[in-house]
């Protein structure tokens, strides 16, 4: 085959496209795009499409015998098929939806992809706003590589024309080709693969695969993963099936997780499932470790560009927003009580006022280990949590809930405790015992949980991307930032001197800083209503109302005699065992992620983020949670007002929000991406196909977010004037 | 919280316990990074024998070619890749074109052909090697054309992989592309480790003699 005859085969593909003749009338199938190699339409399952729905078209490839297209990941050679999309405002195109590839060989070479003929189906989303009467023109560019030896790069221009009408006129032949390539696509597996590791050889454990299962084949999305060719030994596994794989030569896996389509038969019914694998971990990093020689490291890709930061600057980062979470509401009360208390003491011992101070930062310390090691420890084992994590559990917020009312009581002085619930408040405003000191430091970590402080997400993120004993350091710097405060004033008593004499004046503060306590419980209660639904609500309120009726039970018996005392005791059991039993029946978090609640705000989605980059729309992405305390501000401050709201307007933004109050893989592996490991993250994607986002800071001021949007639309706001 | 921690954690021991019994699979032979890079004894358009070990001390680049396919075409006809040539070589680097197609198969070419290859695109390779048996790309696992491998002076592999960043055939790709070639040159004239030293290559399938 010579350069001319190339050149033939070039001429014959641009030929092809200059066949294309504008679609005559309407019709749910565009000209073809033809080559010697292969024939090539556009085909949509509806005739007339209706505003606000879904349907299906797809690309058609009638391949000649001996030649063959390519899958997702192509194998060994190749390209995969591409389609850009050309959509009038409004609309969206989602991805291909691949139907199973096969395994095609050329030795010592394999390849993924399709031979004979070829459905490619693409959903295309309709907007509200389409008008009845209209026409929507559909425009696809598709690219496709096709080959038999040798290799021909094809496109075609893709137009077809569909009335929109008050209702959808289904296109029965195409729908039910459509529908039947669509039946076919390899099916989510109802089971967790995992990918295991040693040397060259990895190994694909299938628990759901049963052992009658024959022609095992498993196509990896990434093409960096296995070495295609190699051989795929079946190997029993328990109750399933595991696949003996090789790794490729240019191995690298970038995440915990990896996805791919595992194609075998069932007697000799073909069976097609979509994979999640959970890779362990070591595989994660070590990319060809199996490479003896200094000379050559593979790196993981660019870290992100949050982790950039240097451990100095994270630890920085990780004091002053341990700092800052002293300020929160419901961290600030228990700390200037124990300052308080501190103002007490001092007059008498200056000695035991720095022991306590001492004893504060040990409790501090302690509780940021365990929460610490908990966060390490599941990231480590590929369990993505973040910061915050402890909240998705409905029955760790109620606990909260519980906690903050009681601690609201007991600044009130509803009831006084004594040594057997010591550190639930008691070492907060009295001198109490050393117990008291290092229980407030543990109380103070736990009710800041709910609380991320700016500074703080960027140096979680960093601290989770880091190995276990610099995360470990990261975390550590936020205790001492969040313990500093009150040991400086332990040691330096003086400063106290500023308050006015201990007095009456310390009792009412006392009260009124019981509100703040109260006002953070009943935020915790929302924040189970939303994850838990109205049963949430009830759960969280029965176990304040069982948790005050336990502590005043318990002082009553304080003062009385022996036989009260094991009557009063056996009681509060009976109490906290039905009421414990009934929250935790129906702290059940709600089925399914948790609704967008704004009005005109959109759910996230990798694809729709995707599908709206390629309308050349700026997505503006809000990854929150109702537990997040910042998020909520930044969203009452700042995302909700009506300067932001027309700039986004103007600008055709995109507000997406993703939603993390119960837990979410995607949403937790998207924030990993972005270097953090909780919310508030904040992202502006340029309107451009692919373009990458811009990262803003955790607190959004109005004037940041509208200029940021400029940024991504490229322009300025038209009624710029108005700000 | 507590539970799930749990369930986790023997998910963790699990798979722990995994990573230790994969076991029994298959040994392949593909060259190694950080590995001596596979001899080979071919001949070059001249009809003259070349050996690896004729070039040691040098740094040798090897570029698998099929003139035909459409995406050697795209370097080729964009000079990127005579360009390239030209970079390395200037730098008393050996870059040897290797051409793996047996008679009768795309890209294919003798030693006249070869040179007039060389001469028509004006690419400036320091030799042209013909191995249509396919032993020597076998030997390395070429897999693409193109195919990019790169040897130290001592003898070992230090890159093996696609030439750039961009898997496509497409001229307009080429703006961009981030040379993996050139990166990987330029860390080791400065004596750094080579980041990416292991890439997928990508293009036509390499065609070889079916083995005898």
């Amino acid at each position: 085959m010579g350069d001319r005859s190339a050149n033939r085969f070039l001429r014959q593909g641009l030929l092809a496209l200059a066949l294309l003749t504008p679609a005559a009338g309407f019709a749910a199938e565009s000209p073809a795009v033809t080559s010697p190699r292969l024939s090539a339409t556009l085909v949509s399952s509806r005739d007339t499409v209706q505003p606000g729905e879904r349907f299906q078209v797809a690309l058609k490839q009638k391949i000649t015998k001996g030649w063959h297209t390519y899958w997702a990941n192509p194998g060994d050679s190749g390209e995969a098929t591409k389609i850009d999309w050309t959509l009038p405002e409004g609309y969206a195109a989602g991805e291909i939806q691949w139907p199973a590839p096969k395994a095609i060989p050329f030795p010592p070479l394999v390849n993924f992809g399709f031979e004979g003929t070829v459905l490619l189906p693409v959903e295309i989303t309709v907007p509200e706003s389409a008008k009845p009467g209209e026409t929507l023109t559909l425009k696809a560019n598709a690219t496709w590589l096709v080959c038999e030896k040798i290799c021909i790069p094809e496109e075609g221009l893709f137009t077809l024309d569909l009335p929109i009408g008050p209702a959808a006129v289904v296109d029965e032949q195409a729908q039910q080709r459509i529908e039947a390539v669509r039946a076919a696509l390899p099916q989510p597996a109802q089971f967790k693969a995992r990918l295991t590791g040693e040397g060259d050889r990895l190994a694909l454990a299938l628990p759901g695969i049963g052992k009658a299962a024959t022609d095992l084949r498993f196509f990896p999305l990434s093409d960096t993963l296995i070495d295609h060719a190699a051989p795929q030994a079946l190997a029993a596994e328990g109750e399933g099936a595991s696949l003996q794989l090789t790794r490729s030569s240019a191995f690298k896996i970038t995440r915990p997780e990896l996805s791919g389509v595992v194609t075998y038969r069932e007697g000799s019914i073909p069976r097609a499932l979509t994979l999640v694998a959970d890779v362990e971990p070591s595989l994660v990093t070590a990319a060809t470790e199996a490479a003896p020689s200094g000379t050559a490291v593979v790196r993981t890709p660019a870290p992100p560009p949050e982790s950039d930061l240097t451990l100095w600057a994270a630890l920085a980062f990780a004091f002053a927003g341990g700092l800052i979470l002293n300020l929160m509401p419901c961290v600030l009360p228990v700390l200037f009580i124990k300052a308080l208390g501190f103002a007490q003491l001092a007059q008498a011992n200056r000695a035991e006022v720095r022991e306590q101070g001492l004893l504060f930062l040990c409790g501090v310390l302690a509780t940021f280990l365990v929460l610490a090691s908990i966060v390490i420890g599941l990231g480590a084992l590929g369990t993505s949590v973040g910061w915050g994590f402890q909240l998705q559990s409905p029955p760790v917020v109620i606990a909260l809930a519980v906690i903050m009312a009681l601690i609201g009581f007991n600044l009130l002085g509803a009831f006084e405790v004594g040594s057997s619930v010591q550190g639930v408040g008691h070492g907060l405003a009295s001198s109490g015992g050393r117990m008291g000191a290092f229980m407030t430091g543990a109380l103070a970590v736990i009710v800041a949980t709910p609380c991320t402080a700016p500074f703080m997400g960027a140096a979680m993120g960093y601290a989770l991307t880091q190995p276990p004993a610099l995360a470990l350091c990261v975390f550590l710097a936020l205790a001492l930032g969040f313990a500093a405060p009150v040991v400086m004033l332990s040691f330096a008593p003086g400063w106290l001197r500023l308050l006015p004499k201990p007095g009456r004046w310390m009792v009412i503060l006392k009260q009124a800083f019981a509100f703040p306590m109260f006002a953070t419980a009943i935020w915790l209660v929302w924040v189970a209503s939303v994850q838990a639904g109205p049963m949430g609500v009830l759960a969280a309120l029965v176990a304040v109302l069982a948790a005050g009726f336990l502590v005043w039970l318990l002082g009553l018996s304080r003062g009385a005699g022996g036989r009260t005392r094991v009557a009063t005791s056996i009681l509060a059991l009976l109490v906290a065992i039905g009421a414990g039993t009934f929250v935790v029946q129906s702290a059940v978090p709600s089925d399914g992620p948790s609704e967008a609640r704004a009005g005109e705000v959109e759910a996230w989605s990798p694809e729709r983020v995707a599908a709206l980059q390629a309308q050349g729309r700026p997505v503006f992405v809000n990854f929150t949670a109702a537990w997040c305390i910042t998020c909520l501000a930044n969203e009452r401050v700042s995302l909700s007002r009506q300067e932001v709201k027309d700039a986004f307007a103007s600008l055709k933004v995109a507000y997406l929000k993703a939603d993390w109050t119960n837990r979410d893989k995607v949403i937790a592996q998207a924030l990993a991406e972005h270097g953090r490991a909780g919310v508030p993250l904040y992202l502006f994607y340029p309107a451009s196909k692919g373009g990458q986002a811009e990262i803003l800071p955790q607190l959004l001021t109005t004037d940041m977010l509208i200029t940021a949007a400029e940024r991504a639309a490229g322009r300025e706001v038209k009624t710029a004037a108005s700000r | 919280m507590k539970a799930m921690t749990r369930q986790t954690f023997i998910a963790g021991l699990a798979l722990a316990g995994l990573t230790l019994t994969a076991g029994a699979g298959f040994a392949q032979n593909a060259p190694k990074i950080g590995a001596a890079a596979p001899a080979f004894s071919v001949v070059d358009a001249d009809g003259k024998p070349q050996k690896l070990s004729d070039f040691a001390g040098k740094t040798v680049i090897l570029e698998w070619t099929n003139h035909d396919c459409p995406y050697v075409r795209k370097h080729y006809n964009s000079a990127t890749m005579q360009n390239l040539q030209k970079d390395m070589t200037k730098d008393g680097v050996v870059w040897l074109s290797v051409i793996s197609s047996p008679p009768g198969e795309q890209g294919y070419a003798d030693g006249p052909q070869a040179k007039n290859l060389t001469k028509t695109r004006d690419a400036a390779p320091s030799n042209v090697l013909l191995d249509p048996k396919g032993a020597m790309g076998r030997a390395y696992h070429a897999q693409t054309t193109p195919h990019m491998y790169i040897i130290n002076p001592q003898g070992t592999l230090v890159y093996a992989g696609a030439i750039d960043d961009k898997p496509s055939a497409s001229a307009s790709s080429l703006n961009g592309a981030k040379s993996y070639v050139r990166q990987a040159m330029t860390e080791l004239k400065a004596g750094k480790p080579i980041s990416e030293a292991a890439t997928k290559s990508y293009g036509c399938a390499i065609k070889l003699a079916p083995t005898t």
